[in-house]
Order: C-alpha cells, then sequence, then structure tokens
C-alpha cells in the first residue's frame, strides 16, 4: 500500500523533536537555538520572516546561534533579507541557497557574498512572484515569525505589520511545514485574531517588540524645489488628463512632493475628487494632508509605518482596520492590487537606459526589487476598463479596434536629471547589464522593463512613450528630457523639436507651467512638525524625523 | 481641526518662515522695505579660492551676504550666512566679508544684526576659516567695546555650530527659534569622538532638546525666543537693539558667576529633561511638543531674571 502522509508524519516528528524544549506551544526565549536545530533539518527550506518593515529579529539571532554541524545548507525564502543576521546565516555555513525579493539595507553585503560564492542565489524575484513560488516549488518546511502578540493557544495578534505573514504561515501550515512565531508578548486575550492558533506550532516570548523600521517616512523638509517642479509637471501633465483615481506611489521624494501639492496646487488644478482618491499605499505620513482635506477616499496598505498607528485608527473611513481597530496590512493582497486595480504606478529609480529600462542596481549594490515590478507593469491578464486606462491604450494602439484593444496602465518614472550626489538618471547602459555579465546570470535584474514604461517625468519635462511608434522615436524622446546628462546632450535637436510638436515631449511651459513657480511655500507641510499639526497630533513620528 | 483652517494656518504661519528661508530673503524681509544696500555683492564675484582646488562649486557671494539698511528707521549693518551653500560655512572670503562688517560698525559707531546659519568652519579651507572665527571675535568684541550693540539670530537650516557658536556667544544678546540649534561641537562630532552612549546624534529628539531654541531660551543661553516668522525675529532684533547690554568688567564678571551658577546647579544632569525638571517644569517632558505660545508663556515664568550675562 503506497504511502500519500510522509510530509504529515515528517511534521509530526519535528513538533515531536521540538516538544522537548516547550510548554505546550510555548517555549523559553533561551531555548529558542535549541528548539530551531531540533525542528528544522539539513536543506530545509525555511522563510525567516523578514518583510519589507518588520523582521523576526530574535528568530534570526537564534538561528545564526545554530551549530553549522547540525544545521547546514538550508535554503532561505524570504522576501526581506533586511537584518546582517539574514547574511549571517550564509557566512556561519547554516545555509547556503537564497531566494528573495528585496535587500535594501543589506545590498552592498549581498553583492559581495555572491561575488564570493557565499551565496548560491535562486533568483531575484518581485514580492508577488516570490510569493507564488512558496506555493509551487519554494514552499518552507519551516516558517520562522513575527507577531505582536500570543494567546495560550498560540493565535496571534500580528498588530499593523501584519505584511507577508498571512502568505508564509497559509503555503508552510497547510503543506506540512512547522511554524515558529516570536511574539512581544503573551496575552489573555488577542486585540484581534489574524493568524489561527492551530497554524501555530511554537511561540517564543520575546519580551519586546519585533524590529520595524521607518521606510516611508520622507522629511517635507528636504524637498527640494526641483522635486516640486517634477511634481507640478505630474499633476498637471499625467494626473489630470488621464483623471487617475486609482494609484500607487513609490516612496521617493518627487512622489511626496506630489503628495504634499495636492491640497495647494492639485486643488488650484480643480482635481480634488477626479484623482488620487484610491490607492494600495503604506500609511505614508506626506499623504496626511491630502487626507485631512478630503482627497483620499481609502488606502489599503502593505505593510504599516511607525508613529502612524494612532492615526490610522481614527481615520478607519479611509484605511482597512480589524475590529480592534488597528490597521490590517496584507502585502500580497495589496500587491495584487497595485498590479491590477490600480489605473498607475509612478516612483523614481537610479537609472534609464535609452529604451527606458530602468534599475535600481549600480556597481556593486544589489538592491531586489521588492513590489515596484508588480505595481511598474502593465498587467495582461486586466480585463476592467477604466477611462485611464483605456485612453493609455487607444495612445499605445490608435489603429486597432477599440472594443480589442487592450488599454495600458500608467507606469511612470520620475526624477531629476541629475539625482543624488550629481549622478545622471539616464545612461546608455545600465549597471544591471554589467553585474548580470559579472555574475553570469541569465537575466539582467531591471526594476521597470521599457515596455512597460509610458511616461518619463523629469525637471526638463514629460516624455510620453505611449506616442512613440519605433526605438528611434523612444530613444530621442527620451533623450530629449535628459537635459544636460551626457544622454541628453547627444539628442538630436531637429528631432526632439518635432517630437515636441506632437506632444510626445511636453515642456514645462508647453503645460503652462513656470519653472519660477515651484516653490516650497506650495507643500501643505514643509515640516515633519506640519504633518503632526495636519493630523491633530495622532501621528506620532519617530525621534530621527524630528527637529524640535 | 478642520482641514481648511488647518490648512490656513499652516499656510500662514509658513508663507514667511524664518527657516525656509534663504539668507537674502531673510535679509529683504528683516529690514525696513528697500532699504538694503549690498557690500561686496555677488556682481563682484569674490567667490572661495580654495573651494575650486577640491573641484566644488563656488557661489558668488561665498555664502555670506553683508551691507547696511534701516530697522524700524534706524540704520544697522546687517551680515547673514546662507545655509545652503556648504552648510553656511565658514571660509576665507565669506568670514573676511564679516570681520570687515564689524570693524566698519566699530568705526561707524552702528549696531549690527548677524544672521547666523551654520555649521562652522569650512573644512576645505580649514586654517583660513579658522583665522577667519578668531578675526571675527576680535573685531567684534573691539565694535562691543566700543558700545556697538551686535544681536545674533539663530534659526536657520544648519543652526549654528562650530566657531558660529562661538561668535554668537560674543554677540550681545541673541534670539534663537524652536528649529535653532545653538552649540560648538555639533552632534556627529559627539558621537563619532564620545561614542554612541555619550550621544546619538541620530535621536534628533535628544539633539533638539540638548542644542535646540528652547533648551538654550530655558536655561538662559538666549535673551528671546521667537517663531519661526521672520516677523517674529525682525520684532526681536529690534526689541534686543533697544535693550542689549555693554561689555564692560563688570557685565565679564557676570557672566562668569553666572556660568558658575548654572554649572553648580546642573551640573550633574545627564539630559534635559533632568534640567528642566530642576527649573520647576513639572511635566518636562511636554516641553518639545509645545506650540510657540505656550512655551513662551512657559519661558516667562521660568527662566531666571533676565540676566544681562548670558
Amino acid at each position: 500500500m503506497s504511502d500519500w502522509d510522509k510530509g504529515r508524519r515528517a511534521r509530526a516528528a519535528r513538533i515531536a523533536a521540538g516538544a522537548r524544549f516547550a510548554q505546550g506551544k510555548r517555549v523559553d526565549a533561551r531555548d529558542a537555538t535549541a528548539l530551531l536545530e531540533a525542528v528544522i533539518q539539513p536543506g530545509d527550506r525555511v522563510c525567516l520572516e523578514g518583510d519589507n518593515q518588520k523582521q523576526a529579529d530574535l528568530l534570526a539571532a537564534a538561528l545564526i546561534a545554530a551549530d553549522p554541524a547540525v544545521l547546514h545548507d538550508l535554503h532561505m525564502v524570504q522576501s526581506g533579507v533586511v537584518l546582517p543576521e539574514h547574511l549571517d546565516v550564509f557566512e556561519r555555513g547554516i545555509a547556503r541557497r537564497l531566494d528573495y525579493a528585496y535587500s535594501g539595507p543589506q545590498s552592498q553585503r549581498i553583492a559581495k557574498l555572491l561575488f564570493g560564492g557565499r551565496i548560491e542565489l535562486g533568483a531575484v524575484h518581485t514580492y508577488l512572484e516570490l510569493f507564488a513560488r512558496y506555493f509551487i516549488d519554494l514552499t518552507p518546511q519551516v516558517a520562522l515569525i513575527a507577531a505582536v502578540s500570543a494567546d495560550r493557544n498560540g493565535n496571534l495578534y500580528t498588530g499593523p505589520n501584519t505584511e507577508d505573514t498571512p502568505t508564509v504561515v497559509e503555503a508552510t501550515a497547510f503543506k506540512d511545514g512547522v511554524v515558529i512565531a516570536q511574539v512581544g508578548e503573551i496575552v489573555d486575550e488577542l486585540p484581534r485574531v489574524d493568524i489561527p492558533g492551530d497554524q501555530v506550532h511554537f511561540v517564543i516570548d520575546a519580551g519586546r517588540p519585533f524590529f520595524v523600521e521607518p521606510l516611508f517616512t520622507r522629511d517635507p523638509g528636504a524637498i527640494t524645489e526641483t522635486q516640486i517642479l517634477t511634481a507640478m509637471l505630474a499633476l498637471k501633465g499625467i494626473y489630470a488628463p488621464y483623471g487617475v483615481r486609482r494609484l500607487n506611489h513609490g516612496i521617493g521624494f518627487n512622489t511626496a512632493a506630489i503628495e504634499l501639492l495636492l491640497p495647494t496646487y492639485g486643488e488650484r488644478l480643480g482635481l480634488k475628487g477626479k484623482v488620487a482618491s484610491h490607492w494600495a499605499l503604506n500609511p505614508h505620513p506626506t499623504l496626511i494632508p491630502a487626507i485631512e482635506s478630503g482627497w483620499v477616499e481609502q488606502i489599503h496598505c502593505f505593510g504599516s509605518e511607525v508613529g502612524m498607528d494612532a492615526y490610522i485608527r481614527a481615520r478607519s473611513d479611509i484605511y482597512f482596520t480589524g475590529a480592534d481597530g488597528s490597521l490590517r496590512s496584507n502585502r500580497a493582497f495589496c500587491q495584487t492590487a497595485g498590479l491590477y486595480a490600480c489605473d498607475m504606478f509612478i516612483g523614481s529609480t537610479l537609472q534609464i537606459d535609452l529604451a527606458g529600462h530602468s534599475s535600481t542596481v549600480t556597481t556593486g549594490r544589489i538592491a531586489g526589487f521588492g513590489g515596484a515590478p508588480n505595481m511598474g507593469s502593465d498587467a495582461r491578464g486586466r480585463r476592467h476598463p477604466s477611462e485611464p486606462w483605456i485612453k493609455a491604450g487607444a495612445e499605445a494602439d490608435p489603429g486597432e479596434k477599440a472594443a480589442l484593444r487592450r488599454g495600458r496602465k500608467l507606469v511612470v518614472q520620475i526624477g531629476e536629471t541629475f539625482g543624488e550626489k550629481n549622478t545622471p538618471m539616464f545612461v546608455e547602459k545600465l549597471d544591471a547589464l554589467e553585474l548580470a555579465e559579472k555574475l553570469k546570470l541569465d537575466l539582467a535584474p531591471i526594476m521597470v522593463y521599457g515596455d512597460d514604461v509610458t511616461h518619463i517625468v523629469t525637471e526638463e519635462g514629460i516624455a510620453n512613450l505611449l506616442l512613440c511608434r519605433d526605438a528611434d522615436e523612444r530613444e530621442q524622446a527620451i533623450r530629449g528630457v535628459a537635459g544636460y546628462t551626457d544622454v541628453g546632450r547627444a539628442r538630436d535637436k531637429a528631432f526632439v523639436q518635432r517630437l515636441r510638436e506632437r506632444g510626445v515631449i511636453r515642456r514645462p511651459e508647453d503645460l503652462g507651467i513656470d519653472p519660477l513657480d515651484a516653490d516650497r511655500r506650495l507643500l501643505a507641510a514643509r515640516s515633519v512638525k506640519d504633518l503632526v499639526h495636519w493630523s491633530g497630533g495622532l501621528y506620532a513620528p519617530p525621534s530621527k524625523f524630528r527637529n524640535w | 481641526m478642520s482641514a481648511a483652517s488647518a490648512a490656513t494656518r499652516i499656510d500662514d504661519a509658513l508663507a514667511q518662515s524664518w527657516y525656509e528661508a534663504s539668507a537674502r530673503q531673510r535679509v529683504d524681509a528683516l529690514l525696513d522695505r528697500g532699504s538694503f544696500v549690498e557690500f561686496i555683492g555677488p556682481e563682484r564675484r569674490e567667490t572661495s579660492p580654495h573651494l575650486p582646488l577640491f573641484d566644488l562649486p563656488e557661489q558668488f557671494d561665498d555664502g555670506m551676504i553683508v551691507g547696511r539698511g534701516r530697522l524700524d528707521g534706524a540704520s544697522i549693518l546687517i551680515a547673514a550666512q546662507e545655509g545652503r551653500f556648504m552648510g553656511g560655512a565658514f571660509g576665507e572670503v565669506h568670514g573676511a566679508k564679516l570681520t570687515g562688517l564689524l570693524r566698519a560698525a566699530r568705526e561707524l559707531r552702528t549696531p549690527v544684526v548677524i544672521a547666523f546659519d551654520t555649521g562652522g568652519v569650512r573644512l576645505q579651507e580649514a586654517n583660513a576659516g579658522e583665522m577667519a572665527i578668531a578675526e571675527i571675535m576680535r573685531a567684534l568684541l573691539e565694535a562691543r567695546l566700543a558700545a556697538v550693540n551686535v544681536i545674533g539670530l539663530v534659526g536657520g537650516r544648519a543652526g549654528c555650530y562650530g566657531g558660529g557658536g562661538l561668535i554668537a556667544a560674543c554677540c550681545s544678546a541673541l534670539a534663537v527659534s524652536e528649529q535653532g540649534r545653538i552649540s560648538v561641537s555639533g552632534p556627529e562630532v559627539i558621537e563619532t569622538n564620545r561614542g554612541v552612549e555619550e550621544f546619538d546624534s541620530k535621536d534628533r529628539a535628544l539633539v533638539w532638546r540638548t542644542m535646540g531654541g528652547k533648551h538654550r531660551r530655558l536655561i538662559g543661553g538666549a535673551e528671546i525666543f521667537v517663531d519661526d516668522t521672520v516677523a517674529s525675529f525682525r520684532a526681536a532684533a529690534i526689541a534686543l537693539l533697544a535693550r542689549a547690554p555693554a561689555l564692560t568688567r563688570a557685565m565679564l564678571v557676570a557672566e562668569q558667576a553666572r556660568l558658575e551658577t548654572r554649572l553648580d546647579a546642573f551640573g550633574d544632569c545627564a539630559d534635559a529633561l533632568d534640567i528642566w525638571r530642576r527649573l520647576g517644569i513639572a511635566d518636562a517632558a511636554s516641553v518639545p511638543a509645545m506650540s510657540y505660545g505656550e512655551f513662551d508663556a512657559l519661558g516667562a515664568r521660568i527662566t531666571e531674571v533676565i540676566h544681562d550675562a548670558r
């Protein structure tokens, strides 16, 4: 008779091995490493919850303390490589293979370990892609997750930063895996249950909250006038004509400027109620003035943001909240929302080439993708119409019969021609290509492919790539907004002039925008303290953003 | 708070923010309308001789604007640092312009207002910058000995650090806003030299309660606490020019005595919060979040008798 429940029996054996350190499901923090050594087996696929924001930091530290003779050759499958410990497991010889999505703060070290052969790289994914693979060919045997609190039955409250947890647990717990949670405290009654206890096998009381970083707070005080000009161009040249109501913003200063211009410049343009009402977005503090001014109808969040909890609680008409009142975020659902239900993604990038490919990889840094490629790509499976989608589709393919024509998502790259440290945003060849050659990767790490990009906005104007009919036009449209960079100076002046006459390139003056009007006084808030005022004192910014 | 009223309030207050304004905007708004006459203006292109060696951009006024004008009808000399150029740092030309202004003030017996916005000496021209600080302090004290008042205003992005902090300490009187910071060693310098345990420069709440305008006012390091508006700074400059103390031997003795008293009173405090509690502020933790009006009322109640000596 064949054996159909090997996985289930293997899990029972793992749980029995771990039970030696547990009272019920509860394991003392001092026994965390011993528990992991008992439950995890060499070669296992392990998801060590590293999300964009929250980190299972206690479990990460416990894992690197394991004996490499006991635990080795692990295959880490996690969306965020964020803490130093996430790479220490490779240096210590505990883990060997890595599949991930985002590595912001560790981008330099991960590059070094890849070059040095310490990490065997599966692939750098987008969030949705990695989550999808959790259910097909990268299902974890063990998930090490983080929550705010647990009750005695192992039910978990993840708090506002639910993020990846339900997805990770779903894939692990329902496919014979073991789920180990670190929690900030154990309580009699949870505010709400985010993860049912029957999906959680061990709980460790860390006695403190998990580590979480404020990644989405942009200080209005640091927004430049050039960024304000790009924001004015975007509002008047893209938001207004397409009527973009459903959207996602990146986390750069240009889009923060747009958020802060909605109640001032946007109001003057008469756009209130017509644009920017429905969002897939983390709780950006810079959106507070627009929310308070009645621009925003609702926001679904990937994760939360440090300091925003009380504000979110008091604005449940805007945010998704649980019965307890606190935010419920969910990265997988929000990524899906951004992919399928948003008509626009607008974000900054570090490099754009002549085909419009853009990348945040620069020499020696592999930051990964996170969610931008999900937001910043045309969803080929989309079937519902909307005004901006239809209009963009018509611009791209005016010859096709309307009823058969695909719409297009607006994918907008915004930035200054010269970015930080005067580095040009436009390049002939992406650093990502050199990296792919050096590491012999099959694919260069491209954040947004050129054929998905519809507009590029710089202080020089807007290039509408939907209206370009061939590669030459595309190249000259890009050169035409590349200003004084080498790429910009190599433009064909007459060609660019013709594109401008066709409206492919629109300069500030073509849109009736005087660059001298781009003034910081246009920002609805010019400091973090202004944001606190706007929130009626509900926003509590972390100390590193204060100047009082 | 309704959205509309919030919008109006924030818009009004910030439309004339000192912190946000450029040095030239500050000068223009501070002085009686149209009265400013610049000395060695940008058209003279007196740029730094050092910055090109480092392939760094120059600015035609080297980040220092000096000139004369009228304040509430009275003739004054004025200097303003541009904190957005090299962090308002003192270089050779930048410093020489202020030295010259202060020497002229002594000759002309005309009071001076200095709008500080500086991180200290420009590292690329360190020796020239350090010498400039010494020359400025000498010229400032010589002007004061000739009964010329020199008023310092602090509320810019770069704060008032390094040599700027030393020069500010030589002034007849200071006005500071919440955003303004006055110190010699900056937060990063302290952290680098003494370790993060001594001072965490990333803890901005700590930075502000140690060096910020509210703390400086509470311990008597600045004579007037002003709101972050150009109008408020202008009113403070007018008030301080009218009442600034002369630099005399008696004044120096009083200043020394006050410093000793301050050290005795607060020398064992590890944090500004401890000092504020000792000053009699029961809810010390609430001070940073206080609005200008609330804090001004508190300051009037708490500060020891207004002392000529800082």
